[in-house]
Order: C-alpha cells, then structure tokens, then sequence
C-alpha cells in the first residue's frame, strides 16, 4: 500500500501541472456553471487540454488518445480541479459515447468521429430515455424503420439529454423490432444533430438552469453507415454506454458538486457567528460529512488501484455515486443552513449562490445517470447476488405493453 | 499510487480467518451471556498463535510487523466476535514502546493486561486482566487492581471498571505516546467493527436469498434489498477508512489524528446499521436470544461507546478540518456538474 505517486506518476503529475502553468490565459478558469453558456470559449479550452495530450488519456493513441492508464486521467482531473480549469465540455462524449463508438463503431465511424471528438470539434450527446421510459430504459419507443435503399427512419422521442442543445452529434437508442422482447428489438446509431426532423427543446430545472433537453425526431434519415453494431443488437451496444457512465459518474472517488474543501471554508468563514451550542452541532455534522467524503476519496483509490490492475470496472463503480449522492445531499444542507436565515434567500448580500444553487441542483444528480433507487436494486442483485424483482414485461413485445410513465 | 493489500497481507489475513473461525464463534458468545463462559478463543490462543505480537519489535518477541497486518488480523477477529480484543493489544504495544521485557510478556499472553483510561471508566478486557496501564499527567502508570464486571451488553468485550493498587510509574514524557496509542486503538477497533459488520451484511444477504414471503424470496423485494446495500455501501466505505487510517500509523503520523478519528467515527454508524439491518431482515426470529444477530447488535451498541463515542469522533474529525482551513476567503467557484441523462 502506496499513496505516493510512482516515479512514473510524479512525472506525469509534473507534465500536467507544467502544461497547465504555460497555458493558463487559453483554459480560462472554472467558475462558468457549465461550459454551456460559453460554448466556443469551452471548446477553446478543451483543445488546449487535446493538444496538450490530457484528453481522452486512456483512449487508444489510434484514435486520437495516449493509451494511458486511469491513474494518469485521475492524475489529469486532480490537476485540472486544484488549479480551476474549467471542466471538459465534451465530458460525455469522452466519457460515454466515444468509449460506445470504440467498442462497437466500424473503422470509417471510427476515423470520422473520434478524434474530432475529443478535441471538442464537435460535442456529443446520449440519446437513451424516453417520457416513458427513464429507468425502465428497454421499454423505449422511439422507432426506426428501414426503407428500400436501406436508410432508417427515425420517429418519436427523448428525454433528459444533457447537452444536446450545443450537441452535433448523437448517440441513438431505437426500437428497430416492437414484436419481440424489449430488450431484444433495439438498435443504435449515430445521429446528426443537425438534420432536418431533429428538434431540441430544453428543459428548465428547479435550480433555474436547463441542462437537459427534449428532443423530438420527426421521420429524419439516419443511414445504414452509421448504425452502431448489429440491428436489434443495439441493448448490448447500450450496456457499453452505462457502464462506461457509471465509472464517469461514481468512479475515482470524484466529489459529486463542490468539493468538501470548500465546504470546510465555508465553516471556517461562518462558524463563529453561530452560538457555542450551535456551533457543537455544527462541528459534528461538518465531521459527518469529511468522514463521508474521505469515504468516498478512499473507495475510488481502491477501485482505481484494482483497475491499474488490470480489473474491469464493474457494478461496484454504482456504489460510489450512490455513496456521492448522498454524501453531497447532506453536505449541501449544512451547507445552506449555516447561512443561517440568510439561507431563505437564493442569493446572499455577498451576492453568493453556491450552496443555495448546490441544493437545488442535487435531486437531479441523485436521479441522473441511473436513480439512487436503481442503483440500489443494480449492487443489490449484481453484487450481493440478491434476487431480481420480478418482471412481468420482461418477455413481453414492448408494443402489447400499455403506455405508461409521466407524460 | 497502489491502495490495496499486498500478497502477504492476503495470505495474512486467509490465515487469520482460518485460526478464528476455528476457534471462537457467536456461539461462544452466546456461552458468556449465559453464564460464566470465558470468551473466546481467549488470550492464551491468541497469543500463541503470534497475534498479540504483530507489533511488537522482534527484539521483544513480536513479529515487528505494521499496524495495517494488524488491521487486517483485527478484521477477522471481528466477524466472529472473538475476544479478548486485539485493540488492547495494540493500544498496550505502543505504550510499552522500549520496555522489551514488558512487551514480551503482552506477546506470549503471559501477562494480561487492560488500559484504563478514567477511574470508573469501564475498561476494555479489563475483566480477566491482571495488570494495568493508565496515564498519570505525563507518566505511565502500570498497576494492579480490584475490577467490578458490571452487566455486560456485550460479554465479549470484557469490559470492568477497575479500582488501581500499587501504581508505579513505569515511563515518563508519554503524552504524545499515549495519544498515539489510542488512535491505533481507535483503528484497531474500527477493524474489529468492519469485520463484525461485513459478517453481519453476508448473514442478512444470506438469508434474504433463501427466505421466502408472499410467494417469493425476501431478497427481491426492494425494501429488503436496499437496507442491505445501505449497509454493504457502508461496509465498503468503511474498510477504505480503516486501510488508509492503518497506513497512516505506520507511514504518515500528521494525517494519523484525522484519519483514526474518522476510521473510530465511520464504524460505530456502519456497525449499528449493519446489525440493525440484520435483525430487521431476519423478522421474528431476528429478534430471538437463540439467533446469532442480537450478538452483533450488542458488539454494536457497545462499541459505539468505547475509546470516544462517534459524536466526538466528527467533532475532532471537524476540528482538525478547520484547523488547517484558510479563513475569509472569497467563496468556493460555483458549481460545476455534469449530469447525464436519467436513463
């Protein structure tokens, strides 16, 4: 057991920190809530990063990556937050569908869309969830039906992307078969997000910000060229996707929201205005959430050690962002509450809304990316090895299902 | 960076498990509520199979290894309940730092001893200890005494509360030692609760498999399977606490305060919830003196108390934060968060 980097560690942490230095002015500084309401100044800033070669790091060097390991884009993201460098804007196309292009895209698919997507040449977006069908993401409607010439046409709806409103490109979930199980009559593809049919809508959240979007597909022609893998093999093509999500979201021990450093500030700058007695209280709820969040640092360093092993990311990874939601939830509320009555207001007289706006934007991270609930049922059954509830669609054709879900 | 046991430690640890499972169980435990059944497998075996002497220098009879292969050892100690604790062996072989003869005699089991820190305090293994260690001021005080067993929650715990006689200094100047010896107590005992709770996680998933309710079996019912994983992510982020607080022992002293306080914090909750849960799934029979869950339950409600309870855990864990915390400074950047689809 080792916390120190390797000698191979220490020289990447030390090229990353001097690349960073050199080039402060072009990556501009965190601070942005999301490199969405810049989007050419973001994209400046992740080709920097390209550039520099800390994009993309555990991707093959065919594609545009530095075949490197996880611990060195752990290394990459420790640098990128201590010094404020604005996260990568293409997160999830890095993070998800360019992992979902490599694994099951053909060679052309490959030399068009990779490289240009870590670069952040064009951003990405995931196109799974449905009105109908959030969780229960097999239960999907959205059809694509083949013509003479072979092109598919595309009809119906998503829900809950994030991004797609700056997106160019897309990574599709459709039903291609409705007569057989769910599970078994889907197929992906790549979608231009600039096509004629394709509508974007955003969604606006209670946090009074609008990442997520719906996007609505009205007969647009994708061609067969860019189907990713197999027809009505497309659930198998999305298990690429998920997992590959969930390490992005619960892996490496990654604080979910503002970091419990800035938590600790913010007590060290509030405490004293509160009474001895609440200042008790106060301590012992700031200790809770420490533990909680060194909890989660030293799990991910586990999972991050036995992936430098040679491990696979497995189910565990749903641990940490379950373990992260949760942490941060309870870390937002004492967070807000040490304001005190100020709290009431969505701004302070200092102008600040980082607790304020961290409160309301945690419900969503604890139902993004797979709920808090299904991410229970997902280490209960694959890890503990628990029984699965019982299905009664499982075998079903998802066109004799009634329609059901929030409309 | 490499966060994980080595081999040794691997092999270690199998084998630990293997010498406890052989010979304490919660059986054994149930034998000391009911009557005057010593605990098991006692100190004699313990120390004969070298485990009171994992760190203690080889010069003194130990095997000079780190606090973490104790931490490892410790672990298996707890699933079964085994007694008397490792964490007065650990916390004893820091205060006797030096006195190779002394040590010794805590390697081989041949002399018993127990810390006490408070008059009245109750002392961990103080039950079937002969000798004493407590703190006068600057100056380690070794001693006899007079112990009173109380009612004990948990009879595995050995706990007394001890009345000292002929007290000797045996050291002085020991504060920062005595402080140290309690944070690798802290550690010692966050083991034995990691080990008590991962036990009590499998015996729930166990049983949550074969039971059946309403035609099906209890595990796929979401409220069963939840409180599980509650206790099994629980458990995970508890075992990291402990590996990293043990590492800190031995190779990183100014992170050692933090890191045991939080290990000492985490498990009292992890433990709690992991045998709370454990009675909860078992129903009815859950709550029985004949099942094994109410012996993790009382590991559990005693524990939480001993060597400071959780609640002054977060408070020093909080303290130390604070301390090192840069004051009046502008606030943090806003929130940066990448959300994905619900899917």
């Amino acid at each position: 057991m080792d916390f120190d980097d390797t000698p191979d560690e220490a020289a990447w942490r030390e090229s990353v920190r001097s690349f960073i230095t050199a080039h402060r002015d072009e990556l501009g500084h965190r601070g942005a809530r999301n490199g969405r309401d810049d989007v050419p100044a973001a994209k400046a800033s992740q080709a920097c990063m390209f550039d520099g070669g800390f994009v993309g790091v555990t991707w093959p060097v065919e594609y545009g990556g530095q075949g490197g390991t996880p611990m060195q884009q752990a290394i990459v993201d420790q640098e990128m937050a201590r010094a404020g460098v604005p996260s990568l804007i293409n997160l999830i196309g890095i993070g998800m569908c360019g992992p979902t292009v490599i694994a099951h895209g053909s060679d052309d698919q490959k030399q068009r869309y990779l490289q240009r997507l870590l670069r952040s040449d064009d951003i990405w977006c995931q196109l799974f969830s449905e009105p109908a069908s959030g969780s229960d993401l097999a239960a999907l409607r959205t059809k694509a039906v083949q013509d003479d010439n072979g092109d598919w046409h595309v009809t119906g709806q998503k829900v809950w992307t994030t991004g797609a409103q700056i997106a160019d490109y897309g990574i599709l979930l459709t039903r291609t078969n409705p007569d057989v199980a769910k599970h078994k009559g889907l197929t992906m593809f790549v979608v231009d997000m600039h096509a004629p049919g394709v509508t974007v809508r955003p969604l606006r959240q209670m946090s009074g910000g609008a990442d997520f979007n719906e996007v609505f597909f009205d007969d647009v022609v994708i061609p067969d060229s860019e189907r990713l893998g197999d027809v009505d093999n497309g659930w198998r093509v999305a298990l690429t996707t998920l997992m590959s999500e969930r390490l992005s979201l619960g892996g490496g021990g990654t604080d979910i929201g503002v970091g419990i450093d800035a938590v600790i500030e913010h007590s060290a700058n509030r405490l004293s205005s509160l009474s001895s007695d609440q200042q008790a209280l106060a301590r012992q709820e700031l200790g809770r959430a420490y533990v909680a969040s060194l909890g989660i640092r030293y799990t991910g360093y586990r999972q991050l050690s036995a992936i430098s092993r040679g491990e696979s990311p497995g189910p565990e990874a749903s641990a940490g962002k379950l373990a992260g939601t949760v942490a941060s939830r309870a870390m937002a509320s004492y967070a807000v509450r040490l304001l005190g009555q100020e709290g009431v207001f969505a701004r302070t007289a200092d102008g600040s809304d980082t607790w304020q706006h961290l409160e309301a934007v945690l419900p969503g991270m604890a139902i993004a990316g797979g709920t808090d609930q299904v991410l229970r049922n997902v280490l209960g059954e694959r890890v503990l090895g628990l029984p699965t509830e019982p299905r009664s669609d499982k075998n079903a054709p998802v066109k004799s299902a009634p329609a059901g879900g929030q409309q | 960076m490499n966060f994980d046991l080595d081999d040794d430690q691997r092999v270690f640890a199998e084998a630990a498990r293997d010498f406890f499972t052989g010979t304490a169980s919660p059986a054994d435990a149930r034998k000391s509520l009911d009557g005057d059944a010593p605990t098991a497998p006692g100190r004699q075996a313990i120390a004969d199979i070298g485990f009171y002497g994992i760190t203690v220098p080889e010069a003194a009879g130990g095997a000079g290894q780190s606090v973490l292969d104790l931490a490892v050892v410790a672990e298996q100690a707890g699933r079964v309940l085994a007694g008397p604790s490792l964490v007065t062996a650990a916390r004893a072989s820091v205060l006797l730092e030096g006195d190779d003869k002394r040590l010794a005699g805590l390697a081989d089991g041949s002399v018993s001893y127990a810390v006490v820190d408070a008059p009245g305090a109750p002392a961990l293994d103080a039950a079937t200890a002969t000798r004493f260690l407590s703190r006068d001021g600057d100056d380690l005080v070794l001693s006899s005494g007079t112990v009173t067993v109380g009612d004990p929650i948990d009879p595995t715990r050995g706990l007394g509360t001890v009345e000292l006689t002929d007290s000797e200094v045996i050291a002085s100047g020991i504060g920062e030692r005595w402080d140290r010896a309690e944070r690798v107590a802290r550690i010692i005992l966050a083991a034995e609760g990691l080990g008590a709770a991962a036990r009590a996680v499998e015996m729930g998933v166990a049983y949550a498999k074969e039971r059946e309710a309403f035609g099906r079996q209890i595990g796929s019912y979401q409220a069963i399977k939840h409180m599980l994983v509650d206790s099994f992510v629980g458990v995970e982020q508890l075992r990291s606490l402990v590996w990293w607080a043990a590492w800190t022992a031995d190779e990183s002293a100014a992170e050692l305060p933090l890191a045991a306080a939080s290990a000492k914090a985490s498990a009292a909750g992890v433990l709690e919830q992991a045998a709370e849960t454990l009675i909860q799934v078992h129903g009815g029979i859950g709550f029985t003196w004949e099942h094994d869950a109410h012996l993790y339950w009382r590991r559990a409600k005693v524990d939480r108390l001993l060597l400071g309870d959780a609640a002054s855990a977060f408070d020093e864990v909080a303290r130390l934060a604070l301390a090192s915390a840069p004051t009046n400074a502008p606030d943090p950047a806003p929130v940066e968060l990448e959300p994905t689809t619900a899917s």
